[in-house]
């Protein structure tokens, strides 16, 4: 099989519901192996793209397709080789959690039983207690485990971390890490979609921000974080005149002020280097903070 | 050996690792024959993604700053470039070229400059020595 493929390609996505559209033409790719950040405000259409990955809903237009396979029509062969962890875990109540493992592994063609062990080790869970009395953070991380025993080429996690203590998070992205890329990095594939970035800014390779259903910005990470940097300068005086074209200013006052660049700090340094500052630093914007500024009104043009 | 990760340096994370690695070797935090954690327990512990630290450590390897022993994974290389003097020299003329920018910028003149990297030479050579 070629390698080519891409794990995940949305092409131009509307989602409609009613007369919203939660998905507002749309269009990303997810090389196979890649960490893929999905990031977006809470009702901006994460879940909903998901949920069309996965045929829980149907595009009103627009395609997904999953290793180059349509949800809708090949849908056993997708969901083979998906493993899911929704933003709201629900389990049988009434079966334990080692009954809830093996229902899960019946449907899998591989299972991992040395994993699940190491996991259910780590996360200290009981396998004689029954799911509905599981805690939040428990839920989640069983239904962690289920996804990651079943070793599929992609992990998609929708929100997977909200309402989780530090510590569950903590142990959720180190497992993401470990036990899921352990086998054939090359061929495992995560699509993480969060409004929680600063905890999984080591792990995404590339992200795409959403809002209103929209594309507000697609980048590499390393390359996201050359590109937006943050300038402080002070001056000996005040600078009335100070031309900081091409820059978002965050805030202006007396002789200091402080600028968001976008692949023109140098230009925008060197501008302000000529009026002689007695301080100017820089550094790199952090994803989250990337986020943040994206979303500010003409935040992702500068 | 210790490894530090700041995103806000604007450099890429795979790069700070790179460095990191070099500079421990040059300082002999690390010395030849000593082995690099694997990749996993790396990647989990710095909580970044395992190609990063997969793609640090074949550019230390392609840079000959470390290699692969079986048995023992990646491991410091013994001392010794294999790269020709003029090339080696080329590779850092690209990082005094900064330092020089840096120092204009903090109105620091040529000789406190040349002092300074007189005195980290020592400084760097005392800590491989372990010899004040």
């Amino acid at each position: 099989m070629s390698t080519n493929v891409p794990a995940i390609e949305i092409d131009h996505l509307v989602r409609r519901y009613g007369r919203t559209d939660a998905v507002n033409d749309l269009s990303l790719r997810v090389a196979a192996g890649r960490c893929y950040g999905f990031f977006g405000r809470n009702g901006a259409g994460k879940t909903t793209t998901i949920k069309c990955l996965l045929n829980l809903l149907r595009p009103t237009s627009g395609r997904a397709r999953v290793f180059g396979l349509d949800p809708a029509r090949d849908e056993v062969a997708v969901k083979s080789r998906v493993a899911y962890v929704p933003d709201n875990v629900a389990f049988y109540p009434w079966m334990s959690v080692r009954e809830t493992l093996d229902y899960f592994a019946a449907f899998r063609p591989r299972w991992n039983d040395d994993t699940e062990r190491a996991l259910v080790d780590r996360f200290r869970l009981d396998v004689r207690q029954k799911t509905s009395h599981l805690s939040k953070g428990q839920r989640t991380q069983l239904a962690l485990i289920t996804a990651i025993c079943a070793e599929t080429e992609l992990l998609v996690l929708d929100e997977p971390t909200s309402g989780l203590d530090p510590i569950v998070r903590r142990e959720f992205i180190e497992t993401v890490i470990g036990a899921y890329q352990e086998g054939e990095a090359a061929r495992r594939t995560v699509f993480v979609s969060t409004h929680l970035i600063a905890e999984f800014e080591g792990l995404i390779d590339e992200f795409t921000i959403i809002e209103h259903g929209r594309d507000v910005l697609t980048l590499e990470a390393d390359v996201a974080r050359e590109r937006y940097q943050k300038v402080y300068a002070r001056f000996s005086s005040e600078l009335a005149d100070l031309d900081v074209a091409g820059a978002r200013v965050l805030r202006r006052g007396g002789r200091e002020i402080e600028l968001v660049v976008n692949g023109n700090s140098g230009e925008v340094l060197d501008r302000l280097k000529a009026r002689s500052p007695e301080t100017l630093t820089s550094e790199a914007l952090t994803l989250e903070e990337i986020f943040v500024n994206a979303l500010q009104p003409g935040g992702a043009a500068a | 050996m210790q490894f530090q990760l700041n995103f806000k340096s604007g450099k890429p994370v795979y790069l700070q690792l790179v460095d990191q690695v070099k500079a421990a070797a040059a300082s002999g935090a690390v010395r030849p024959g000593e082995p690099l954690p694997s990749i996993r327990p790396l990647a989990e512990q710095l909580r970044v993604n395992r190609n990063t630290v997969a793609k640090a450590y074949s550019e230390l390897e392609s840079q000959h700053v470390i290699e692969t022993v079986a048995g023992k994974g990646s491991v410091i290389s013994a001392a010794g470039s294999p790269f020709k003097k003029d090339v080696r020299l080329k590779l850092l003329t690209h990082e005094i070229d900064d330092a020089v920018v840096q120092a204009h910028h903090l109105q620091i003149a040529k000789d406190d400059f040349l002092r300074v990297a007189e005195d980290r030479f020592d400084a760097f050579h005392h800590k491989r020595t372990g010899h004040p």
